[in-house]
């Protein structure tokens, strides 16, 4: 197997608290609007009465941190018109914003929205894993901002080794499409992907 | 479209209206509102961090210094005095036992707070301000006029001097809270009216809700929670309103994940499905806010009906909990287990009786009773919220109650405590700091806590419930002395948030435009400045010559210097210097070096075999010379650079180490050699003098036992009609309190909702992401709303903090800070009751609001001035 570099993220430990995402503007200095690592919050159910007193009937919620998958078979890039997009040796894919023209095809394409348009330079951005600080030897930045640990990142073979092979749980879409070099463990309440029952509960937060 | 794009499906997906989908697409669209200056930062401070070479820096451990609720190690990237990034603690691998002090995402914000545009640049007055105040109508929406520092002090020093000459000391009202609480909240300004003779203070119980009066009373004080490491040892972990994940933040939550893989089983009791129920809870019980008492009460009626409760645990350790066990000369009628079952009363407080006022289902009572009673060790741990209540003490009463009803104390794995932050004492500690403090004499500083005897008749303070009506009405409550005259005639705002953090903002307003003269020193123009007359730029911590903490128990931290002033902004401890000059008055202040000399030569860490303490850090005749403090060089276990340079020391644990801390462990062991500091020596169910020392405030009267009875603005004043929702007030992870409310990263990431339960919304026909505008007695609000089913039916919550932004003309705060909603209803001790508040909400018929981070940042002066 190429090599392929991952991330991995526990559904079950997550706190929804967003360090992972803030951690992450402030590695790139991203601008409003731009997010590289959204943190999606999950769930449904409703409220029923039971001799007179409202009970929660199946209420289910979970929060799910992702960033780019860095897909085995990325579509953002073969829909790239000036190949402004490459995947590396190690599995990164990365996008070069100077290439970029600015027609957001990739971000249209990409199944998880990964690709983000900064408006003031006309260009797409996206996560690169903080390739830069793994050549340090260092953690991406998310992984070490986690106050719940419940990200890492390691080549994806080692990842489902270590916590199985689930890449699809709800908000995300199915895995069919693209491979996401994701690793998850689930939430109780985490649902598959295609077979959810909720809605994402703070989508105005993260478009 | 691409259906399969998941936020493109979820748009779809979502029940949109065609107006709100087209709101969807433009947001999609772009951001183009935004374009220039995107994050809303120090433009010059912005490309001098562009073109800083990232390998050219050096990392500084600087200052998260709010009060949040957590304490966490955050270091800077500083290249030519510009931050270019923040990180958290590396000092060591991170492991559950000995992990590292990861920041939250506030921390990770800090860099867009301390160099935001919006930062005051330069000591300014109000444009209409006169002696004696000019046009004060105009406070709130006058404009500002750039002034020196020299005219700054200038007005300072004359018109107070003016106002005490005229009026006396008890006319000045400072808000800040002095050197009671440390260093952080420590304001020098106001050392100035103490030198000067006083002025009248401010108290409250605040945070703290209804908590320390009856945990004086009834335990003895204030013991720490067990030990984090304790916590693994529980068979059921009960959080009680504790929501950590947001008002606890770094690494709380994760001890609680600890305890939870080691089999704890959790269940959180919340009007939300929190972030922490989410997470941690292998049930969520909701329960309505301000009847958690009535809950508590069925709970114990479950018990007893069943004989459950630990017997022998509360014959032997605690009185008042039947006849039988009484507290010298109290009533034997007046004990727990005939009230609870109703025998005088004739009311027994079954599941059901409490299910109609608390909301919770009869049988999920029972189970939840069940539950308690029989899983030993269980540890019941509440947060402060649901005693942020009126008549919050009943709860504190109750729940301390019925825990001790299960025997859990004094016991591995067992307590019943106040506090989610898992507790013990230092295992590290820094020296004394060495300066000396000038008290206020007119209201003394151990009266912030906890708060004035209301016995002693020689102090004048003002409750955070009652002042603005003071200031307006001249009359305020003096415990014994009942109501008394005040006559207030300038406020001075240092290091507290009061005209927004206290209930009835509305009021306040009102208030600051009766006085003759507000001051107020702040980083940005925050609520207190805005209805200022005169305003001081203050510096943060990250412009300062460092300081040390207490984090927690297991470590202490050093921070460093990370930017100069930024543009004429000084230190509050400069201020006092140059105001004290200025007024001809001496204020004792060592210099700043030797301060924090001090705390690191006096810096002592436990011995490995628990015997005592040791030294922490070495000291050599160089580094006194390099200082330029005075001192003597001494043996530790580290150099005084490494621990600079680290800028934290942390000492390492092992679960069952010999430092695990279980609160009330020598009581437990043996009750007559270590009696807990009550009149009996023993846990108090039953204390007449709780009773009598509430009653004393003035305010209102409760039992010597728990009992329910509904409080002002409770769930039973949502039945008339008028109001018929119950707002709340939860900690927010997009600040501390008021604290980073301007920053943009945080405004985006953390939007000021209002959380509905779609029963509520529907019968309102209130739809996800309208604008509903919020109703109660205090004020009105409009925010948009987040239809949620995760919060119980009937009830509203939004964040505390929000800087809020009131129409003048509509009297509508377009910010939905909470102040605007809730009411100053003094109760017991002083409680501030933020989660008792009736509410209406309405479909917003007007123009719908904007997202807050779009929302134009309060910029007085451009960087180019
Ligand atoms: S930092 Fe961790 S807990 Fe917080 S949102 Fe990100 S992944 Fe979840
Ligand atoms: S919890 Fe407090 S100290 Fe820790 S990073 Fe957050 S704001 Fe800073």
């Amino acid at each position: 197997m190429a090599k392929q570099k991952a991330f991995y993220f526990d559904a079950s430990a997550c706190i929804g608290c967003k360090a992972c995402q803030i951690a992450c503007k402030d590695k790139h200095d991203l601008p409003l609007g731009v997010r590289w690592r959204r943190v999606f919050e999950y769930g449904g159910g409703s409220w029923v009465e039971q001799n007179g007193v409202k009970v929660p009937s199946s209420l289910f919620s979970s929060y799910l941190s992702t960033a780019c998958q860095h897909c085995e078979s990325p579509v953002c890039r073969d829909v790239c018109p000036v190949q402004a997009i490459t995947k590396r040796e190690d599995g990164i894919v990365i996008l070069d914003s100077e290439k970029c023209i600015g027609c957001r095809y990739c971000e249209w394409a990409c199944p998880y929205s990964a690709p983000q348009f900064n408006e003031e330079t006309k260009a797409m951005t996206k996560c690169h894993f903080c390739y830069d600080l793994q050549a340090q030897g260092l953690n991406p930045a998310c992984v070490d901002a986690c106050v719940m640990r419940c990200l890492d990142y390691g080549e994806l073979d080692e990842l489902r080794a270590k916590y199985g092979d689930l890449n699809e749980i709800e908000p995300l879409p199915t895995n069919e499409i693209t491979n996401p070099a994701l690793v998850i463990t689930p939430h109780k309440h985490s649902q598959k992907s295609g077979e959810g029952t909720g809605r994402i509960l703070n989508l105005e937060e993260e478009v | 479209m691409n259906k399969e794009n998941m936020i493109q499906k979820a748009l779809t997906d979502t029940v949109l209206t065609r107006r709100s989908f087209l709101k969807w697409s433009a947001a999609l669209g772009g951001t183009a509102a935004l374009a220039g200056g995107m994050n809303l930062g120090l433009k010059t401070v912005e490309a001098a961090a562009q073109t800083a070479a990232e390998t050219d820096g050096k990392w500084v451990t600087v200052a998260c210094w709010h009060n949040c609720g957590g304490r966490c190690l955050l270091k800077a990237h500083v290249v030519d005095g510009v931050v270019t990034r923040v990180k958290s603690d590396d000092t060591h691998p991170d492991s559950p036992n000995f992990p590292v002090q990861r920041a939250c995402v506030r921390g990770r914000s800090q860099r867009m707070q301390v160099f935001g545009a919006d930062r005051l640049k330069y000591p300014m007055k109000r444009k209409n301000w006169a002696p004696g105040g000019g046009k004060k109508e105009l406070r709130g929406k006058d404009e500002w006029v750039r002034i020196s520092w020299d005219e700054a002090l200038d007005i300072f020093a004359t018109e107070t001097k003016r106002i005490l000459d005229e009026h006396g000391n008890k006319s000045i009202y400072a808000t800040s809270y002095g050197d009671a609480f440390g260093a952080l909240y420590y304001d020098p300004i106001s050392r100035i009216f103490s030198v000067l003779g006083g002025n009248v203070g401010a108290w409250g119980t605040v945070s703290w809700g209804a908590w320390p009066a009856p945990s004086i009373h009834m335990m003895g004080g204030f013991p720490s929670t067990n030990d984090r490491l304790d916590l693994q040892n529980s068979k059921l972990i009960v959080l009680w309103g504790a929501n950590p994940a947001w008002s606890r933040q770094g690494n709380t939550t994760s001890f609680y994940m600890e305890a939870k893989r080691a089999g704890a089983r959790i269940i959180c009791v919340d009007p939300m499905y929190s972030a922490t129920a989410k997470t941690l809870a292998d049930e969520w019980i909701p329960c309505r806010p301000g009847t958690d008492t009535a809950l508590l009460l069925a709970i114990a009626y479950h018990m007893i009906e069943n004989n459950l409760q630990d017997q022998t645990f509360l014959d032997t350790y605690a009185v008042g909990f039947d006849r039988d066990h009484m507290p010298e000369g109290a009533d034997p009628k007046e004990n727990f287990k005939d009230y609870v079952l109703g025998k005088y009363d004739g009311t027994p407080k079954t599941p059901e009786w409490a299910s109609e006022i608390c909301g919770t289902h009869p049988s999920v009572i029972r189970s939840l009773s069940q539950q308690m009673a029989t899983t030993k060790p269980a540890a019941f741990i509440s947060s402060y919220a649901p005693a942020r209540t009126n008549r919050g003490e009943q709860y504190a009463q109750a729940f301390f109650t019925v825990g001790w009803m299960t025997g859990n104390v004094g016991i591995p794995g067992g307590v019943v405590t106040w506090d989610p932050l898992p507790g013990g004492p230092p295992l590290v500690k820094l020296g004394p700091r060495g300066t000396s403090y000038k008290d206020n004499p007119v209201f003394p500083s151990k009266y912030l806590f906890p708060f004035p005897d209301p016995a002693d008749e020689t102090w004048t303070g003002l409750n955070w419930s009652e002042q603005w009506d003071a200031i307006l009405n001249g009359e305020y409550t003096a415990g014994v002395r009942g109501k008394q005259p005040i006559d207030i005639r300038m406020i001075y705002h240092g290091h507290s948030a009061m005209l927004n953090q206290s209930p009835s903002l509305n009021k306040g307003i009102e208030a600051h435009r009766k006085v003759e003269f507000v001051v107020s020193a702040s980083q940005f123009l925050t609520t207190n400045s805005k209805y200022a007359d005169l305003v001081f730029p203050v510096t943060t911590y990250w412009e300062r010559v460092g300081d040390l903490i207490s984090a927690n128990r297991e470590s202490i931290f050093w921070w460093q210097q990370a930017s100069q002033p930024l543009f004429e902004a000084k230190s509050d401890l400069e201020i006092s210097l140059a105001l004290a000059e200025k007024m001809g008055i001496d204020i004792e202040m060592i210099p700043f070096e030797q301060v924090i000399f001090n705390q690191v030569a006096g810096a002592e860490v436990i011995k490995p075999d628990g015997s005592g303490f040791e030294k922490l850090v070495t000291i050599t005749a160089d580094d006194i010379k390099e200082w330029g403090v005075e001192g003597e060089p001494q043996k530790g276990r580290i150099s005084l650079k490494e621990f600079q340079e680290k800028g934290v020391y942390q000492v390492e644990r092992k679960p069952g180490d010999r430092f695990t801390h279980i609160q009330l462990k020598a009581f437990r062991d043996d009750p007559v050699a270590n009696p807990v500091g009550t009149p009996s020596g023993k846990l108090q169910i039953h204390s007449a003098n709780l009773a009598g020392h509430i009653a004393a405030f003035g305010w209102d009267k409760i039992a010597p036992i728990a009992k329910y009875e509904p409080p002002v603005e409770g769930y039973e004043g949502t039945l008339d009609g008028e109001y018929p929702l119950q707002l709340w007030t939860p900690h927010y992870l997009r600040r501390s309190h008021s604290v980073f409310d301007n920053v943009t990263w945080l405004r985006e990431a953390f939007p000021q909702e209002v959380w509905m339960n779609p029963i509520d919304a529907e019968a309102r026909g209130i739809e996800q992401g309208d604008t509903i505008k919020i109703t109660t007695k205090h004020g009105t609000a409009l925010r948009h709303v987040k239809v949620d089913a995760g919060i119980m039916p009937g009830t509203i919550a939004t964040g505390e903090g929000a800087w809020a932004d009131r129409d003048d003309d509509t009297g509508i705060d377009m910010a939905g800070a909470t102040n605007s909603l809730c009411g100053p209803v003094p109760t017991g001790q002083g409680v501030q009751g933020w989660n008792t508040t009736n509410a209406q909400v309405e479909k917003w018929t007007g123009k719908p609001i904007g997202a807050d981070y779009k929302q134009p940042q309060r910029i007085i002066f451009g960087e180019e001035a």
